[in-house]
């Protein structure tokens, strides 16, 4: 096990720079995960990690050691690729025995890691057979058996769940939860999915455009988001973003038609005048009477209602913008109806229109 | 597809078949009986047929020792393709300066007639002493270049993620070559294993410059010889023929399958 550490780590194509120097520091035996839309360097971060792609700035450390020059197979990390990457002409046996091989492991030793690493992941019967011969969930164990025999001080995922159907990736979330508990290994996950994120991390770094917009407990990256990106991109249906400006020196006015006024929050030392007000769509109700304490009433026209099981979500137009709300599951309003919907204020989100930046 | 348009396809494709196989058939006939082609009406089924004429080609040149000098050099010819073609075409999926004009370069000496080569390569062989050589008969079919462009898009076709993933393993670039790219490129290696050994085994030109002795003769410099010794040759020629044919043949059966999607692999795959 070991900590690893990015320092204004850069990398560019040319004259296309995709990561921004970025600083990070992953503590010893965390699992933390790297999540953002396509095209966010988290991918890229990784690989330079691995040694895959050149660094064209900065320092990665892992323990205490410098590692940019350092090759690959000299970084003491196991990675597990989305496509799983298992050699097609070897069995599975070969596939988790192939590393050691050439790290001059002994062949008792050799087995022995093979058999610990099987019976974990619950591959003793298919030692024999080919990756063509298994399913994907089986190959994905298999990759993941491939990096345990290795015993690194690192592992990474790079999306290692994208090519799985939605029952079995979370069946295999659970286990790379169970793994990382059992082997405390430091992990660095690259996903694009939210869920994975939250789900699997004991931090989440949220990347955007090629830099780090928050890092954070899954908790406080939902909870607490410091930038619109972040609020946006954390949370399914994702928060609603509505357009606001400042009225008064404590208030602002939300929305363009609808308009509601909130307070800022007390401390806020913000000064400026656009801002993004920010509600999760589960701190919306449906209205019955009249507004309680820290509740504002909005009116809207309901344009879809999604009913998913455990609750209700209601699609609303308020004054051209669409809000979200989630709802009981019983609640279901007409399509086309005129709704009055009750938003808990005390959990909204302010942010700065300009910078993007929460507002504190 | 309907009944019909399959009858008059297989029938089509019958023919052509027997067209392709007559001159075989024929050479095979004449070799165990030694009948003149040119006799009315030919007779189809062998009359008599037996193995003198192999006999008599085995014993009037030195059969073993052509074939010998033949079979080193059509090895030492499929090892070096195989490994220098295997590493060329691996070095032509990386990227590297310059990469668009080695292509452009090798793609125009495909097109330089070996024969417009001819003096170059026996001026550079005689100054490098291996005239008379297997060596030397061997030289100039050591690498080819359809074969390097064809190692080249079989490795293309690997998924990056398995170098990747064989780097982080440990592997050296030599190691990823030999142990993930070549087994995973089988058409790529049987094609190239057949092309090398057909193309050297059939050389008669290079091997009719370079080689001054009949030690280091080749059985198509030794066809020539035999047809050179004798007035009626037509028996033993055509059981000679077939002994020089039958080698090329196994290896080219023996292979056949992977051949054939080394040949059309570029089709389905990019």
């Amino acid at each position: 096990m070991a900590t690893v550490e990015f320092r204004k780590l850069v990398k560019r194509y040319g004259t296309h720079q995709v990561v921004h120097g970025i600083d990070l520091a992953i503590n010893d035996g965390e699992f933390l995960v790297l999540v953002g839309p396509s095209g966010c360097g988290k991918s890229t971060s990784l690989r330079m990690l691995a040694g895959l792609e050149d660094i064209s700035g900065g320092e990665i450390l892992i323990g205490d050691k410098v590692v940019n020059e350092v090759e690959p197979r000299n970084r003491d990390i196991a990675m597990v690729f989305q496509d799983y990457a298992l050699y097609p002409h070897m069995s599975v046996y070969e596939n988790m025995a192939f590393s050691l091989h050439y790290r001059d492991t002994p062949k008792q030793e050799i087995r022995t890691r093979v058999m610990e690493a099987a019976e974990i992941l619950g591959l003793q019967d298919l030692l024999d057979r080919r990756p063509k011969q298994l399913s994907g969930g089986q190959r994905q164990r298999v990759a993941m058996g491939r990096a345990i025999v290795r015993k690194p001080q690192v592992f990474l995922f790079d999306e290692p769940l994208s090519n799985l159907d939605a029952k079995l990736r979370g069946s295999m979330r659970l286990e790379i939860k169970k793994l990382h508990r059992k082997l405390g290994v430091t992990t660095v996950y690259v996903t694009h999915d939210q869920i994975e994120a939250m789900t699997l991390a004991d931090r989440v770094v949220v990347m955007n455009s090629g830099n780090i917009d928050q890092v954070g407990t899954p908790e406080d990256v939902y909870h607490s988001p410091q930038t619109i990106f972040v609020a946006g991109f954390i949370g399914s249906p994702t928060m609603n973003l509505l357009p606001a400006k400042r009225n008064g020196s404590a208030t602002i006015v939300v929305g363009e038609k609808s308009d509601f006024h909130v307070q800022l929050p007390a401390k806020s030392a913000s000064n400026t005048d656009a801002f993004v007000f920010g509600i999760r769509p589960e701190d919306i109700a449906i209205a019955s009477g009249d507004p309680e304490d820290g509740r504002v009433h909005v009116d809207g026209v309901v344009d879809v209602v999604e009913a998913l099981g455990p609750d209700t979500l209601v699609f609303a137009d308020v004054g051209g913008h669409q809000v979200t709300a989630r709802v009981r599951p019983d609640v279901k309003p007409d399509i086309g109806q005129p709704v009055r919907l009750s938003l808990d204020v005390s959990r909204a989100h302010f942010f700065e229109s300009e910078s993007g930046k929460v507002v504190s | 597809m309907s009944r019909f348009h399959r009858i008059v396809t297989h029938g089509i494709l019958i023919i052509v078949c027997i067209l392709m196989l007559t001159p075989i058939y024929w050479v095979l006939k004449t070799s165990v009986t030694g009948d003149n082609l040119f006799v009315y009406p030919p007779s189809i089924i062998p009359d008599d047929p037996n193995l003198f004429f192999y006999v008599e080609a085995w014993y009037t040149v030195d059969f073993v020792r052509l074939f010998f000098n033949s079979f080193a050099i059509a090895t030492l010819v499929v090892i070096a393709n195989l490994f220098l073609n295997a590493m060329a075409g691996y070095a032509l999926t990386k990227q590297f300066p310059a990469k668009g004009l080695v292509l452009t370069f090798l793609l125009m000496s495909m097109m330089i007639p070996f024969h417009a080569t001819i003096i170059p390569a026996y001026l550079l062989t005689a100054d490098l002493g291996l005239l008379n050589s297997k060596l030397g008969i061997a030289l100039p079919t050591l690498s080819h270049i359809v074969c390097i462009l064809l190692f080249k898009s079989n490795f293309e076709a690997v998924p990056n993620s398995l170098i990747q993933a064989a780097r982080i393993d440990g592997l050296s670039e030599w190691r990823i070559l030999t142990r993930i790219m070549m087994p995973l490129s089988k058409p790529a290696v049987a094609t190239n294993i057949i092309l090398s050994f057909i193309w050297s085994w059939n050389d008669f030109l290079w091997p009719l410059i370079v080689v001054r002795s009949q030690e280091q003769q080749t059985l198509p410099l030794g066809l020539v010889s035999f047809l050179a010794s004798f007035e009626d040759t037509t028996g033993s020629l055509y059981a000679f023929c077939v002994l020089v044919v039958v080698p090329s043949m196994l290896v080219f059966l023996l292979a056949q399958k992977d051949f054939i999607r080394g040949l059309t692999s570029g089709a389905t795959k990019g």
